[in-house]
């Protein structure tokens, strides 16, 4: 390694959180790891970096974004392959990280196929390689850290709940905070040398208290009575699964021996909590059943714990408030009940009231359903998460795996190829050479490729869509759609139609940031010029697949189907089906929303949307079936920790 | 080499101050966090980058050190210089100049991280590391054309290597760590798309260039443009005076830059400018202040001043500012000039 100062742990002002979340696994690992979520430049790796600086029996094991299997897993010694013809593995990041802290900075962007390498290891603490002739077990247990901005995009629910803790982290806002913060980091960087030495007595007291607690850790008890609490906190907060739980207890016992103790305290339960559940916590309503997978997952392990924990459920502490029951208040949509206000209107046949002209805000934003945007001439390949578009014979993309090649191989996978030729170097006819490699060695890259689409939104805002706050609904989920396409990596682009005009009100781009400023700013008012709308989203995405022929361009029409002025002089909705019809030839694939309110249903979306061929959705269907609470601490909080 | 054409005097750049003096301030003090320069197309955005070059100073590196090392610090060096030094091994140093490494939007993974040496592992059956462009970067400019349209995979290994000043290699095969502290210099056209908000919180500058609207300016940049058109080498010339005068200041501003005192007040200014605006983290208030010394520095003051800061702060800032809705990110300069301008008043 290279013998870089790194910033003393103790020097961090703030963030007593996380420090105590990553303490907490030092002196007990069976926690499980941490979760680090938060803004940019909030000594999120500054703290893991420093803490593994800190603590002298463990190292922080990197795992970079650009990671390949063979280097995660481990693959077949080149060296000693060729030398000794022995097949041998190279020592690997798992083999490295057992007994230590394995590192993930942003975590949420790792590629799928190290994702579930990583999964698997992570829950038994053994890893079992079986690869290129190599079947070969080792124990790889570690303390699992990962950092992420959500603005990048969630993680998977099981990647999640593999993480014991979770900390929300952000800047300071005090200000003489702030000040002293500036000061150290400035101070650090002039003199990196100096600044270490003055903090080393600070580490050092951190790591005689790490050592002391790790010595009273065995022999903390924990009492009947706090793993009732810690099951009934876990069951009020609507976690999934036992891991919960348990990850609470065995927290719970690493902040006890922190303070010196070996009981147990219900503060100390309080505080774990707030650690274990923030991404365990579901808003679904208590009658769903759990999720059938993390049943699965669990319960090979908690069997023992699950006794407990059932006993536990009829015994009722005194808990003040349950905290679901408030939260579930906020988190029903208000767009809801907004619909069905609207419903009951006595909103006739709607066609353009006024030209009066309003803006409407943004309405709820949620998670999006899969929409299942796939490339019409492509095969879309593996892959749950993103829209992950593997195209081999493109050399772009991240390479993360290997596969025997067929046929004429385009993008060689050189180290795999020389692994798979290596052990047989002593049979083969060298030609003066060290490796002699034969066709059937040649193994090709698989390429992992996440950019996918470009979504351009065609979006009714005429005066229709102004009534009732039907825009903010329909704002609200153009928001959620444009997240959702962000975090995709899709480039999006907006047209919007009304009075006599349909306007490119933002170019493809991938700024999910100034989309939502157009998107703020745009108002609604006028006569509805359907099919010109549609006509000049078409022109934009063929402009944009003249540009790169690569791209995926799919159209999404927001609108209640009635248009009522035409650009050619036809009737206007017969123009809007013959645009529709020119749509689907062009291999532009295409998403009817269907923003239709009345009493009285013309399914005219419906119409132009059989005519385009398009996958169609009726606002209301949007929201994404299951509604995890992924990164949001804020839900009631403080109800919870208010227990006991 | 005679007929080479000679490049395009930095100090002849008609207008631009801010970039040309983002581009400055970066040399002086490495560890201000490169900048992003954005602008529409032909205004001499790459012109200026590639015209630094030449400005760039010398400095002492280890012979035959692929990563260019500096044989004084300890704490920076690659792990085979580490190792000479451990064992006492004198390095043979040379002289060299801080280079402008380019990073082609279409560049793979492979070259841009390193890779296998393919070649070394069939003649040798070794394996060796093949060192890549961030290899090269080390102690060096690292310049991204159109960095906006980089490939996703790429910008997460640079925003790694930049937050770090490492580069770690767990691929094909390889497994090593080299150093890779870059200032990270990239342009970008706005209307070809934004940037990732992690990659343009990495920046520690933005400046936005525009054309020039002052119709003398103008005339002038077509007149210095002829001229150098016509004879490179007698325009060259023509300026190296102007040039000198820029490095000598430079060098200058190098050498006091660690002398540089900077009030309390200032410290409370950077923090209330950002707690004000809504910053994401910490990042800001700490360029800030190291921008403003860095700006009294070129000045040759040895004292952070009021205008050092807001200096500093229109070109930290402007990118940093998303939380609040500032309308088409048009900064409200004003405030923080009012804050700047308070502390005189408190």
């Amino acid at each position: 390694m290279i013998n870089r100062y790194v910033y003393p742990f103790s020097a961090v002002v703030g963030q007593e959180k996380l420090k105590k979340a990553l303490l907490i696994n030092v002196v007990n690992p069976l926690v499980g790891g941490v979760l680090i979520s938060g803004e940019k430049g909030t000594a999120k790796s500054t703290l893991v970096r420093g803490l593994g600086n800190l603590i002298q029996d463990m190292e922080v094991v990197e795992l970079p974004l650009n990671v390949t299997e063979d280097r995660l897993v481990g693959a077949i010694d080149i060296e000693k392959a060729v030398v000794e013809g022995k097949k041998t593995i190279n020592n690997s990041i798992l083999m490295e990280a057992n007994g230590n802290i394995l590192y993930v900075d942003e975590v949420n962007l790792l590629s799928e196929s190290i994702i579930n390498a990583l999964l698997e290891v992570s829950q038994s603490g053994i890893s079992h390689v079986e690869r290129e002739g190599i079947s070969f077990t080792h124990e790889s247990s570690f303390v699992l850290v990962g950092t992420m901005n959500p603005e990048e995009g969630g993680l998977r629910p099981q990647l999640l709940d593999r993480f014991g803790l979770y900390v929300d982290v952000s800047g300071s806002e005090d200000l003489n905070e702030r000040v002293i913060i500036i000061k150290r980091r400035i101070e650090y960087e002039e003199d990196p040398h100096l600044f270490i030495n003055k903090w080393k007595d600070e580490d050092e007291e951190i790591w005689n208290k790490i050592k002391t607690a790790r010595e009273l850790i065995p022999s903390v008890k924990v009492s009947e009575e706090i793993m009732k609490l810690a099951s009934e906190i876990s069951l009020k907060a609507n976690c999934s699964g036992h891991r919960a739980e348990i990850v609470m207890v065995e927290a719970a016992k690493a902040i006890a021996v922190l303070n010196g103790r070996k009981n147990i305290t219900i503060e100390d339960i309080k505080e774990a909590s707030e650690l274990a559940l923030p991404h365990r916590m579901r808003d679904l309503p208590p009658n769903v059943s759990e999720t059938e997978e993390d049943q699965d997952e669990n319960n090979e392990e908690d069997t023992q714990e699950e006794e407990d924990s059932n006993e536990d459920l009829e015994n009722e502490e005194t808990i003040d408030e349950p905290p679901m029951e408030e939260e579930h208040e906020e988190e029903i949509p208000d767009e809801e009940d907004d619909m069905e206000d609207d419903e009951n209107q006595e909103d006739t046949f709607d066609l353009p009231s006024s030209d009066e002209e309003t803006i409407d805000e943004i309405g709820d934003i949620f998670k999006v359903r899969d929409l299942d945007i796939k490339p019409l001439d492509r095969k879309k390949r593996k892959g749950s998460g993103r829209r992950s578009i593997v195209k081999t014979g493109e050399l772009q993309g991240r390479y993360a795996r290997h596969t025997i090649s067929k046929g004429k191989p385009r993008d060689i996978a050189f180290d795999a190829t020389l692994r798979a030729a290596a052990p047989y170097q002593r049979l083969r006819d060298k030609n003066g050479l060290a490796l002699a490699i034969k066709e059937y060695d040649l193994r090709e890259k698989i390429r992992e490729k996440r950019t996918g689409c470009t979504i351009l939104f065609v979006v009714d805002a005429s005066g229709s869509m102004g009534a009732e706050k039907r825009m903010e609904a329909v704002k609200g989920a153009i928001m959620s759609l444009l997240t959702d396409a962000y975090e995709k990596r899709d480039s999006v682009g907006m047209v919007a139609f009304r009075k006599e005009d349909a306007e490119l009100i933002l170019g493809i781009t991938r700024s999910v940031d100034l989309a939502h400023k157009k998107l703020e700013a745009l108002p609604t008012g006028g006569k509805t010029p359907l099919s010109l709308g549609m006509y000049r989203g078409y022109e934009v995405l063929k402009a944009a697949i003249k540009k790169d022929p690569d791209i995926i361009p799919v159209m999404v029409l927001v609108s209640d189907g009635r248009g009522n002025v035409s650009f050619q002089g036809d009737d206007p909705h017969k123009e809007a089906l013959e645009m529709a019809e020119k749509i689907s030839l062009e291999g532009i694939q295409t998403i009817v929303i269907d923003t239709e309110q009345d009493y009285i249903k013309l399914h005219l979306a419906e119409e132009i949307a059989k005519r385009m061929d398009a996958s169609y959705y009726k606002l209301e269907d949007l929201k994404a079936d299951e509604i995890f609470t992924l990164v949001k601490d804020n839900i009631n909080f403080q109800n919870i920790s208010k227990i006991g | 080499m005679k007929n080479k054409k000679r490049l395009y005097p930095f100090t002849a750049i008609v207008g631009q101050e801010n970039m040309k003096k983002a581009l400055i301030l970066n040399i002086i003090n490495p560890n201000l966090g490169g900048v992003l320069i954005r602008g529409e197309k032909g205004t001499a955005k790459s012109t200026a980058v590639r015209a630094f070059e030449e400005l760039l100073p010398e400095r002492e590196e280890v012979e035959g050190c692929i990563f260019s090392c500096d044989p004084c610090d300890v704490s920076t060096m690659c792990d085979e210089c580490l190792e000479k030094n451990e064992k006492g091994e004198d390095f043979s140093r040379k002289k060299g100049k801080m280079k402008v490494i380019d990073l082609p939007v279409s560049a793979t993974e492979d070259r841009v991280v390193g890779t296998l040496d393919i070649e070394y592992a069939i003649k040798k059956g070794e394996k060796k590391f093949e060192p890549g462009i961030l290899a090269m970067a080390n102690r060096n400019i690292l310049y991204v054309d159109e960095v906006n349209l980089l490939d996703d995979h790429i910008v997460d290994v640079l925003l790694d290597s930049a937050a770090m000043g490492v580069n770690t290699i767990e691929r094909e095969g390889i497994s090593y760590t080299h150093p890779a502290n870059f200032i990270l210099v990239g342009t970008m056209n706005p209307e070809e798309g934004d940037l990732r908000p992690q990659l343009l919180d990495r920046f520690g500058m933005v400046v936005d260039v525009v054309g020039e609207m002052d119709i003398e300016n103008r005339v002038e940049v077509i007149k210095r443009r002829l001229e150098y058109e016509e004879d490179s080498e007698q325009f060259a010339l023509k300026w190296e005076s102007k040039q000198k005068e820029l490095r000598e200041k430079m060098i200058n501003a190098m050498k006091i830059l660690k002398d540089v005192k900077c009030d309390d007040d200032m410290y409370r200014t950077a923090a209330k400018i950002s707690i004000e605006l809504g910053v994401d983290g910490h990042r800001a208030d700490i360029s800030m202040i190291k921008t403003a010394k860095t700006v009294a520095a070129f000045e040759g003051k040895l004292n952070v001043e009021n205008d050092h800061m807001l200096e500093a702060a229109s070109l930290v800032l402007p990118h940093r500012m998303r939380r609040r809705p500032f309308e088409e990110g048009v900064m409200e300069f004003s405030k923080v000039e009012e804050l700047i301008r308070g502390i005189e008043n408190d």
